[in-house]
């Protein structure tokens, strides 16, 4: 990164010859990755020629691909000292606080790099979340899947998540909307019981908030007590007749109740509100095999094997296809669907790939 | 009178007669029975510690009374010191057998009966109860960590330790047991499930910060074994011979019942956290496993299920046995509907059992007629594995008081069991203790005292079957009987780690008269016509066809 860096900024000045000849030593024993060599060349360089602002970046470049971050930041320093504008010092220098924990001194020198990462990093830890939010997703368009950039974005909206949070519980601590934003954090933490205290508080206050009946039925589901999130997803259902999601909910949770005629029929309606939602072909092709209607519990398996081939809820319509044609007295069709089946289960089953180690910010 | 208006009020009357006023059970501990399970939880989280133990029901002495045996764990120590020693010889660590009163007290024969020795390198699990040797008297066979013992029942009040001559200590860790005539010989075989490859030596250290208990997938997968009757009081290792060792597993439960009608036994395996077995009898010796083909492997959505206890009989009076398996919450009960094709349907959400299990976990279970309604209850015995699981996932619990689920033409719904106490649960064994005509249940329960649950149900018909077999092994284990259009499968296995009353209970409704139907595994079929309700029966298996 330092180094693809500096290929696109370094621009090496005329320096004094025997200067000029330690950097290039130094150069030559970079590309070789001898960096104690590169820091002694460059070091000489610069003793050589105290003004040779290409040097001392050099020389910051070199510890900092030492690892030796904390002996950059002099170098670096008296570079800018020489050339306020240089864009590679600036650059460097704000890795290299950044890496040693001085955010705030770090951004001034970030801002004069195009590639905004670790400036958002840097701004993560200053607290100034939303333009860290601004500046990871622009770096994060231009480096798609980059798993570390992922990462900090996901903890920068986390975080600014939580900052509003925090206003709002500080600020009004007894709306509704404060005991909805309790109730979502007892629910992540799986303290269910203080999750429906909290809702049934923010309701009570608000009856028909945006999304608390749907939230407590879900908290309700999580505690496996089907008949109240049945209850819960029918009054958001109520609220909001095309919320697909409420009608995939509480079909879901008829389903786990065993009724399946009424799971089907708000399966149906959710699966017109939002269609193909793999989901809730699943649970819809399940409902029909319930009340046992095989042809269409195959077309809505079938369906969503068109959409999906590899998750779970693949495997788990092929293992349902397996079992129809068994019935069926298909057994060359449900061998095959055992087969792709099995093929994903083992695929499943198989390790993750190793996680890419840090690339250097 | 209209047939119409008069079926209506048989039919609620009949309704009526089989709603408990209040609770199914009274919970009493009967004088005498002073047992303690000694599980030895210690902060290495062993494994073992969170398994036992068994119980049976078995009418030792044969004076008409039920009796009870308990397995006991041992002394685990932290850590555990090899080579590994559960201090069995102290008292407090001894399995316990009980002889029932004419007054319903219990009187502890252990000693006396020569059950003391359970072997210091053994921690106990489970029991098996049959008459491996057609003597007329009970025989046990109790499971371990460890080595297993057989005790010979001498018909005299005591036992003797048979096991080296017989060839069926097993080895590693065996757990749920039962006897079965599989070559239909006319002498019990024995099945014997295995956990799994672990070892103390071999412990980890699971669950992060949390530190719990292994989940099993943890620790390699073993063989079951299963042991011939030569019918000279030795038994022939047959496991590799009829196709058992070709499918490893880790095995909690095993119970019987021949699914498919061709007259032999098959046997269905609960595994815990991967596929069920299903052991189809091929008759010649061998079996082949076919959970796959049938549809009991999995879940509905083909999720691998963490199979504990089993049972398999019919709980939808069509005459077929079908499976129910307990197992650990989010998986639910699993309910496979014998379709009569040699395949299974997964029910557990059509019978409700999804709505009652789903945050449950399940061990020991029951397929009883607890109200005499003509349809088999369902009591489960619950608690779950990890005893620190509050702190992983607070909306589980570790200590649960027991499912009663009353049978509705065959929708289960949740009753008043009469115990409301959470515990850890593990065994449990059916049977009718005080002969009222009413079925039982004792529970297991980890570090402390069994609980023994006394039916105050309805008081409807009934009638209980002793078979006595002939041709057939003398306990008649493998006979399909039918009474007025209920089915049961003669077996004391099933369950988890336990061993139930032989003899065969069915409710009779309204009905004060009964059709019995014997299939005998001999293939003798035997009718009893206009059997009079409300009493206990002792069928002999004729000698002839």
């Amino acid at each position: 990164m330092i180094r693809a860096l500096l290929l696109l900024y370094f621009a090496w000045q005329i320096a004094s010859p025997q200067a000029a000849e330690h950097m290039q030593a130094g150069i030559t024993a970079d590309k070789e990755r001898k960096f104690d060599v590169a820091v002694a060349e460059y070091k000489k360089a610069t003793e050589l020629d105290p003004s040779f602002v290409d040097g001392f970046i050099s020389l910051g470049q070199a510890y900092m691909e030492s690892g030796d971050y904390g002996a950059a930041i002099p170098a670096l320093k008296h570079a800018l000292e020489l050339s306020a504008d240089s864009a590679p010092a600036h650059q460097l220098l704000g890795y290299a606080l950044l890496s040693q924990g001085y955010a705030s001194e770090a951004i001034p020198h970030l801002r004069h790099s195009p590639d905004k990462s670790a400036l958002g990093i840097a701004q993560i830890q200053t607290g100034q979340l939303p333009e860290a939010v601004a500046n990871l997703q622009a770096s994060l368009a231009a480096h798609p899947n980059d798993p570390d950039l992922l990462y900090y974005l996901g903890r920068a909206s986390g975080l600014l998540a939580k900052q509003s949070v925090d206003t709002l519980l500080a600020a009004f601590p007894d709306s509704p909307r404060a005991h909805q934003a309790m109730a979502e954090n007892y629910y992540v933490l799986r303290r269910m019981q203080d999750a429906e205290k909290e809702y049934h508080d923010a309701l009570k206050l608000r009856p028909g908030l945006p999304e608390a009946h749907l939230a407590l039925g879900e908290v309700y589901a999580g505690a496996f007590q089907w008949p109240q999130a049945e209850e819960q997803f029918r009054l958001q259902v109520k609220l909001q007749p095309g919320n697909a999601e409420a009608a995939y909910r509480l079909g879901d949770a008829l389903l786990e109740q065993g009724k399946a005629h009424e799971a089907r029929a708000e399966l149906v309606r959710a699966d017109k509100l939002l269609p193909d939602m793999p989901e809730t072909l699943y649970a819809l092709g399940k409902a029909a095999s319930l009340e046992g209607d095989s042809a269409a519990a195959e077309k809505v398996w079938t369906k969503l094997l068109s959409i999906e081939q590899q998750s779970s809820l693949a495997a788990q319509a092929h293992f349902g296809l397996a079992g129809i044609y068994r019935k069926q007295g298909k057994p060359a069709a449900a061998k095959r669907e055992m087969e792709e089946f099995e093929k994903l289960q083992n695929n499943s089953a198989q390790p993750q790939p190793a996680a890419q180690p840090d690339s250097q910010h | 009178m209209n047939l119409f208006f008069r079926g209506c009020c048989v039919l609620t009357l009949a309704l009526l007669a089989a709603a408990p006023a209040g609770p199914m059970f009274e919970v009493k501990l009967p004088r005498g029975l002073d047992f303690t399970l000694q599980n030895s939880p210690t902060p290495q989280k062993y494994l073992i510690e969170t398994m036992p133990g068994g119980v049976a029901l078995l009418d030792y002495n044969n004076d008409g009374l039920l009796d009870i045996f308990l397995v006991n764990g041992g002394h685990v120590t932290n850590p555990m010191q090899l080579p590994e020693n559960f201090d069995r010889h102290d008292p407090k660590y001894w399995n316990r057998l009980y002889r029932q009163n004419k007054d319903g007290s219990f009187t502890d024969v252990t000693e006396q009966a020569g059950l003391s020795k359970a072997g210091d390198g053994n921690y106990g699990m489970g029991v098996a109860v049959g008459d491996y040797d057609n003597d007329g008297y009970p025989d046990l066979y109790v499971t371990s960590y460890g080595k297993n013992i057989l005790y010979h029942n001498n018909g005299d009040g005591t036992f003797t330790d048979v096991t080296a001559k017989a060839g069926v200590a097993g080895g590693g860790w065996s757990v749920s047991a039962g006897f079965f005539d599989y070559d239909n010989d006319g002498k019990l075989d024995l099945f014997v499930t295995r956990y799994m490859e672990w070892d103390t030596k071999h412990s980890k250290n699971c669950g992060g910060n949390y530190h719990t208990y292994c989940p099993p997938e943890e620790f390699p997968a073993t063989t079951n074994i299963l042991y011939h009757n030569n019918g000279d009081g030795t038994f022939t290792d047959v496991s590799q011979h009829s196709g058992i060792t070709a499918k490893k597993g880790r095995a909690l439960g095993v119970a019987f019942a021949d699914y498919d009608g061709d007259g032999y036994t098959d046997i269905f395996v609960a595994n815990d956290g991967m596929q069920q077995y299903l052991f189809h009898n091929n008759g010649d010796g061998t079996f082949k496993e076919v959970s796959l083909e049938a549809g009991t492997a999995l879940s509905q959505d083909g999720r691998r299920l963490s199979g504990m206890g089993v049972v398999f009989q019919d709980y939808d009076n069509d005459g077929r046995p079908d499976v129910i398996v307990t197992e650990l919450p989010r998986e639910i009960y699993g309910v496979y509907h014998n379709d009569g094709d040699g395949t299974f349907t997964y029910r557990s959400l059509e019978t409700g059992l999804g709505l009652l299990s789903s945050g449950s976990s399940g061990w020991g279970v029951g397929l009883e007629d607890f109200d005499n309604d003509g349809w088999k209850d369902l009591f489960v015995a619950q608690g779950h594995v990890l005893d620190n699981v509050e702190q992983i996932d607070p909306s589980l619990h570790y200590l649960e008081p027991p499912l009663l689920a009353m049978n509705r033409n065959g929708r289960f719904e949740r009753a008043d069991s009469g115990d409301t106490t959470p515990w850890a649960a593990r065994g449990a064994a059916f049977g009718d203790l005080n002969n009222d005509g009413r079925q039982d249940v004792v529970m297991t329960t980890l570090g402390g005292a069994p609980q023994i649950f006394f039916n105050r149900g309805g008081k409807q018909h009934w009638l209980t079957i002793a078979l006595r077999g002939t041709r057939s092994n003398r306990d008649g284990f493998g006979a399909r009987v039918q009474v007025n259009g209920q089915t049961r499968f003669a077996t004391s296995a099933g369950s988890y780690l336990s061993a139930s009353d032989k003899r065969l209970h069915f409710g009779l409704g309204t009905a004060d008269k009964a059709k019995v139907e014997i299939n005998w595994p001999s293939g003798i079929h035997q009718t009893l016509n206009d059997v009079h309700a409300d009493q206990f029966l002792e069928v002999r298996e004729p000698e002839k066809p």
